[in-house]
């Protein structure tokens, strides 16, 4: 097993933003430069340049990578200059955890300052620990003592990422409210006076699921040290495709000689997870949803795989009955619900658009056979 | 004719920057057309003394600046885009008492007898740039015109298109206020414009103006030779997206022609073809997006003549005069985010920050209350004004939430590059400070929360403006508000407003009933009943007080202005609309004309204080009684004229109360002659004859009584019969009698005479002995069951608890129902069953008792009692609320009863529960 401590080795399945985009962060970098942008205290680049770097610009060859709401990019950019965290919240698969990634790769030039929520995240997780064998051998020191990410990141002035953060018990959310409000950590073990101040550009964005099952509250106390904005699902359809596109080619690589995925099946892949996810199709015809998120970031995961059953075992190009074979693997999740209401999707919707349109007539051969 | 939408881009990038290049750079990438567009209009301005002033209509910032440019140019004439016979106007809207937000309101032309083909409007808000135009313009002296093609000339497909909501239609119910003179889709759905906001990453068209113009500080917005560059090119630009076809279509080329004409006559006038002699210069203010076509036509360019053609031979001619008025609007209506259309949205926001720039620059002639001074200052009032709003509905937001939506909104504002926080960045800022979940703000599409609206309360605004008693607003509306006004109701806001009336003991509260009813008649949508007596539907009449619920909201005057043709006051249009009444009633066609539709135009009548138009509607009552072969109509329209003279004083009818008790008599005498009918009935109608026969038991019941007071009532008036023994007494003999030979007769249907004995019985006019061997020979063991159980209905039905005191008859029934063989039984179960259920719950558990006794069972054997608590039925409701939802959520919200319909079980539940009888459940039900 290797871990990765330095900030990326080549190999990596998916290096950080930061490493993916850096000639995309040096180019705004410069630009900042050009135009003489102010710089909040910490941060790495201006606030206009983090804005262009999430939702693109031509004139600075930067590109789009955030979809649908730019207001809210706005926002978010503006409450990372304030004295409260950014909260994120919304759906599964709604990007909170990239828009998360690609702010924080922005502003602090590192998204990798992350405590990932889970319900076993402890205190010291949040705050520090110890390197047991020396504070075994040394006492409590300087040295001996491991700083949590939200600790690096009050010390060197960065953005701290919190995913999932309702996923952790409430006594681990509220941590965070003394840190949030107070900007120092207290490490009594080291000393009375001994703390942690957090330096100019220190803020944490935290990723949360409002709704889903298994999460826990969180505190008024906490709320209210958060700006809180809620992340959309895509609507837009020509959007979904695009960032589908993208990802596609983000994911596969551009130049692997894989087979392309036609726009036209991207089309049906997207409309078919857009018709689920709202629950009615685009003319008004009412559809069960399925108790999985059927989130772009699933899309993109179906459309890999239909491009790779296509590479490695179809005849190399990807149609519409790839993206109904994988859509029935990748996407549900095993749920005997959730098969029955693909079947009546496919029933009910699928087979009329299928008299119309050889692309859903494929869907339709490859699908009925799967979801008898 | 695609313009490069990298010209726009550009442009924007350029003003965005916040330099003085804004203009030049937007000239710089100009097509060769707009360069020569704005040579030509220098040409016009130094050679013939014309200046532009394009506009976006309800912009603040276009306000300050035209205020700036008549301040400065003090021109001889201010000609507005706006149809020419506004002009007759122009006083009244100088008026002192006329305060915006108001509208000027055309009628359409009327085809023949129709109604109106529908009405324009063309609201003034205190920051639109055409009031302010106006304003200033008085104040320099200068000549003010209207200048626009006359509403009337107007095909139905322009007017169609006037006021179609950008975005379009969402189905919803057309709006009068819609059709708006001002409408601009044009920008809204301009290739160009969408292109832009892309670029500048606004959200629409309307971000993209707000950060383009609305942005400016007042200094910015002060020189206004560069506002009207940019709002220029800005237009241009999007009108270029648009084919000549298209533009000819709607009607703009034409009214661009009568535009031009008139701008080119006043200019000739008053300068004298040069700009050093004459009077002084002439000021155009229009929409921006006619300015092109404008001074192409006026320049003699070649791209003018499309609209040059349009212009006949010899001009125009004297202005067109026509039917306009002043009506007062609000800001409710005025806001283009609530789809009417009108312009920008959020007026209420437009309008502080139009009064913030005025407090900067200073105003002489409007002065204005204090407040933030200047855009900037402007952004605390608002978020402390929301946060208060939204507190007041429960939603708290703390004092640092506040302080930190301040920061967040300049902050904003610097990343978008704007000079100072707008509407936008204000909006941005409340969303990121005051919510703190998941659940968003609230508004369209949204469930309805406290912060959204606050927003909708402080951004959208609640002014209502005010227009001079003079003669600006037509007699029509002047003659209502005097009306309403006197008695006091208020008309001076658009608050709904709720009032109770006891019209029997208080006469003030008696007219203030009278002016509702006859609003309400005439169909002004001022006010309605929410409870209380409804004496034209004839529900609660029980109830003494009544509560109306009113509000003047501009749509009033707006229906009442549609009425103008109709009469030029209340009375005149309530007249008018009683008439169109009648003669529906008339031509429903001779002999089907019912009494029951005839006596509620009576009650019309009365309720709305007409009396004086009853001699007509009661010949129509008379000779619909002549006809009227209906007897179900004949006694509840009989019912309803007693209710009438029951309720004469509240109504104010004294005077018509001796009139309203003949055509009782007159009903009853009807009546007499159609009961026959009765004993002819199918078995289906016989549950509906017995229906007709219990009212008109209880007609003759009620004629009875009335006999003490309308004899005293009536000493006078000799000639009818009624006296001590009450209205109609002779009437009422020979109904009595109709009924008895009904009742004795063999061939009635069988429920009918079951019912006639029952209720013979009961009155007294059938002795015991018959009763009982009718009942038993009706019953009797070589009777046709079908038929027996039909009699027995009827007796049920009439009559219910007879069976519990008439031991004899219980015991002839007991005989009957035994002596049935079982597949007789089994056949007649489902009638007999029902026959039984007119029992109260607590009738029939003595009924099943005596049955008890009588088959030696135990009580409790056949005992239906059920004992209900009330946790029973909170339980039970609670199931039913469930069950509701779950069908909802499956999709099968058809399967549950209606609101209404639980509502109703609710209380029957909740009335039995109290009694402690039998409940049915939802499932028997």
């Amino acid at each position: 097993m290797t871990i990765t401590t330095e900030t990326t080795s080549p190999a990596e399945i998916r290096p950080p933003a930061e490493v993916r985009y850096a000639a995309e962060l040096a180019a705004l970098d410069a630009w900042d430069q050009e135009r003489g942008h102010e710089r909040p205290p910490g941060w790495r680049l201006s606030p206009r340049a983090v804005r262009a770097f999430v939702v693109g610009s031509e004139e600075i060859g930067v590109r789009r990578k955030f979809y649908g709401d730019d207001p809210l990019v706005d926002r978010a950019v503006v409450s990372l200059m304030g004295r409260q965290g950014l909260m994120l919240v919304g759906e599964p698969g709604t990007a909170k955890s990239m828009l998360s990634e690609l702010l924080s790769a922005a502003v602090s030039g590192a998204s990798t300052l992350t405590v990932q929520g889970t319900a076993g995240t402890t205190e010291d997780h949040v705050r520090y620990s110890w390197n047991y064998a020396l504070l075994v051998s040394e006492g409590p020191s300087e040295r001996s003592l491991v700083p949590s990410p939200v600790c690096t990141g009050m010390r060197e002035g960065r953005v701290v990422r919190f995913e999932e953060i309702t996923r952790c018990a409430p006594e681990i959310q509220d941590t965070l409210v003394s840190i949030l409000s107070e900007k120092q950590l207290m490490v009594p073990e080291l000393g009375p006076d001994a703390r942690v101040a957090a330096r100019p550009g220190f803020t944490v964005i935290a990723t949360a699921n409002l709704k889903d099952r298994g999460v826990h509250e969180m505190s008024a106390a906490l709320k209210r040290r958060f700006s809180f904005e809620t992340v959309a699902p895509v609507r837009d359809r020509a959007f979904e495709i695009e960032l589908v596109q993208h990802q596609l080619e983000a994911e596969l690589g551009p130049d692997s000689g894989r087979p392309e995925v036609p726009h036209d099946v991207l089309e049906v892949l997207v409309t078919v997870f857009q018709d689920l996810r709202t629950g009615s199709t685009r003319e008004g015809a009412p559809v069960k949803r399925p108790e999985t998120v059927m989130s772009t970031a699933e899309a993109v995961n179906v459309a890999v795989a239909a491009s790779l059953e296509a590479r490695y075992l179809g005849d190399g190009t990807v149609t519409a009955a790839e993206v109904a074979r994988q859509i029935a693997g990748v996407a549900l999740k095993g749920e005997e619900e959730d098969a029955r209401r693909l079947r009546h999707y496919v029933d009910n919707v699928v087979r009329e658009r299928a008299r119309h349109d050889a692309r859903w007539k494929a869907f339709f051969t490859a699908a009925e056979p799967l979801w008898r | 004719m695609a313009v490069s939408v990298e010209v726009v881009a550009d442009a924007g990038a350029a003003v965005g920057a916040g330099t003085s290049r804004r203009a030049d750079a937007v000239w710089e990438h100009a097509p060769e057309r707009l360069r020569a567009a704005v040579d030509a209009a220098r040409r016009l301005r130094d050679e013939r003394g014309i200046h532009f002033a394009p506009v976006r209509h309800h912009s603040p910032a276009c306000a300050v600046a035209v205020r700036s440019a008549i301040e400065e140019l003090r021109p001889a004439a201010v000609l507005i885009e706006g149809p020419e016979e506004f002009t007759r106007l122009v006083p009244d809207l100088l008026h002192e008492e006329t305060r915006p937000p108001v509208a000027v309101l055309s009628l359409g032309g009327r085809t023949g007898e129709d109604e109106p083909e529908g009405a324009g409007f063309y609201p003034l808000a205190s920051f639109s740039p055409e009031w302010v135009a106006l304003r200033a313009g008085h104040a320099v002296g200068a000549e003010l015109a209207f200048v626009d093609r006359p509403f009337g000339e107007r095909s139905a497909a322009e007017r169609a298109l006037d006021g179609a909501a950008p975005g379009g239609s969402g189905g919803a119910q057309p709006d009068p206020f819609a059709r708006t003179l001002m409408s601009e889709r044009y920008l809204a759905h301009s290739e160009a414009v969408a292109a832009l906001a892309r670029r500048l990453g606004c959200r629409d068209h309307d971000e993209v103006w707000d950060q383009l113009f609305e942005a400016r500080a007042s200094a910015e917005l002060a020189d206004w030779r560069t506002v009207f560059d940019d709002v220029f090119a800005w237009s241009a630009l999007a009108r270029l997206d648009y084919e000549e076809g298209v533009l000819a279509g709607d009607g703009s080329l034409d009214r661009e022609a009568r535009m031009a004409a008139r701008v080119g006559e006043t200019a000739d006038r008053l300068t004298g073809g040069g700009a050093g002699g004459g009077a002084g210069p002439v000021l155009v203010v229009t929409g921006a997006f006619h300015t092109l076509a404008l001074v192409e036509a006026l320049s003699g360019a070649p791209e003018g003549a499309p609209v040059r053609d349009r212009q006949p031979e010899g001009g125009f001619g004297p202005a067109v005069q026509g039917e306009a008025w002043l009506v007062r609007y609000d800001h409710e209506r005025l806001d283009g985010l609530r789809g009417y259309g009108a312009g920008m949205p959020s007026p209420g926001y437009y309008e502080r920050l139009h009064t913030a720039h005025l407090r900067e620059l200073g105003s002489a002639q409007d002065p204005v209350p204090d407040g933030p001074v200047g855009a900037r200052a402007l952004v605390t009032e608002v978020l402390v004004d929301i946060a208060r709003g939204a507190a007041e509905r429960g939603h708290a937001v703390s004092l640092p939430q506040v302080s930190s939506a301040a920061e967040s909104a300049v902050r904003l504002a610097e990343l978008r590059e704007r000079a100072f926080p707008c509407r936008t960045d204000l909006l941005d800022a409340v969303r990121s400070c005051y919510v703190q979940d998941d659940g968003g703000v609230g508004g369209p599409g949204e469930p309805e929360r406290p912060l959204g609206l606050a927003i909708a309360e402080v951004f959208g605004g609640r002014s209502l403006g005010d227009v001079p008693p003079g003669s600006a607003s037509p007699p029509l509306v002047r003659d209502v508000r005097e009306r309403v006004r006197a008695v006091r109701l208020v008309v001076d806001d658009s608050v709904p407003r709720t009032t109770r009336l006891d019209a029997r003991r208080t006469a003030s509260h008696r007219s203030k009933r009278q002016v509702l009813a006859l609003l309400d008649f005439i169909g002004a949508g001022f006010g309605r009943l929410v409870s209380g007596p409804d004496h034209v539907s004839g529900r609660g009449l029980g109830l003494i007080t009544e509560e109306w619920q009113y509000s003047w909201t501009p749509l009033v005057e707006a229906r009442l202005v549609e009425m103008v043709h109709l009469g030029a006051t209340l009375d005149a249009v309530a007249v008018a609309r009683l008439h169109e009444a009648e003669a529906r009633l008339a031509s429903t066609g001779a002999g089907s004309a019912s009494v029951a539709a005839a006596a509620r135009l009576v009650a019309q009548t009365l309720v709305i204080g007409m009396g004086v138009h009853l001699p007509r509607i009661v010949a129509l009552l008379r000779s619909t009684l002549d006809t009227d072969r209906d007897l179900d109509s004949v006694v509840s329209g009989a019912r309803q004229l007693l209710g009438l003279w029951q309720a004469r004083v509240e109504l104010g009818a004294e005077e018509q109360a001796s009139e309203l008790l003949d055509l009782v008599s007159q009903a009853l005498a009807t009546a007499a002659y159609l009961v026959s009918d009765l004993g002819k009935v199918r078995a289906e109608d016989e549950d509906a004859a017995i229906s007709t026969l219990v009212g008109l038991r209880a007609l003759l019941r009620d004629a009875a009584a009335a006999g003490g007071a309308a004899a005293v009532d009536a000493a006078g008036s000799p000639g009818t019969d009624r006296g001590e023994d009450g209205v109609g007494s002779a009437a009422r003999t020979a109904v009595g009698r109709e009924l008895a030979r009904l009742r004795d007769e063999d061939g009635t249907a069988p429920a009918v005479a079951g019912a006639l004995l029952a209720l013979g019985f009961t009155d007294g006019a059938v002795v015991d002995d018959v009763l009982i061997k009718r009942v038993r020979g009706a019953l009797a063991a070589g009777a046709d069951p079908g038929t027996a159980v039909r009699f027995l209905g009827g007796v049920m039905r009439a009559a219910p608890d007879l069976i519990l005191h008439t031991p004899e008859m219980f015991d002839a029934v007991d005989d009957a129902l035994r002596a049935l063989d079982g597949d007789a039984f089994l056949a007649v179960l489902p009638d007999l069953r029902r026959a039984f259920t007119w029992l109260r719950p607590t009738e029939t558990h003595r009924l099943a008792k005596r049955v008890a006794e009588r088959t030696g069972a135990r009580v409790e054997q056949v005992d239906v009692r059920v004992a209900l608590s009330e946790d029973d039925l909170a339980q039970g409701l609670a199931v039913d609320h469930e069950l509701t939802a779950v069908l909802r959520r499956d999709g099968l919200a058809h399967w549950a009863a209606t609101e209404a319909q639980a509502e109703s079980v609710a209380e029957f539940v909740a009335e039995t529960a109290a009694g402690a009888g039998a409940v049915p459940t939802r499932g028997e039900a």
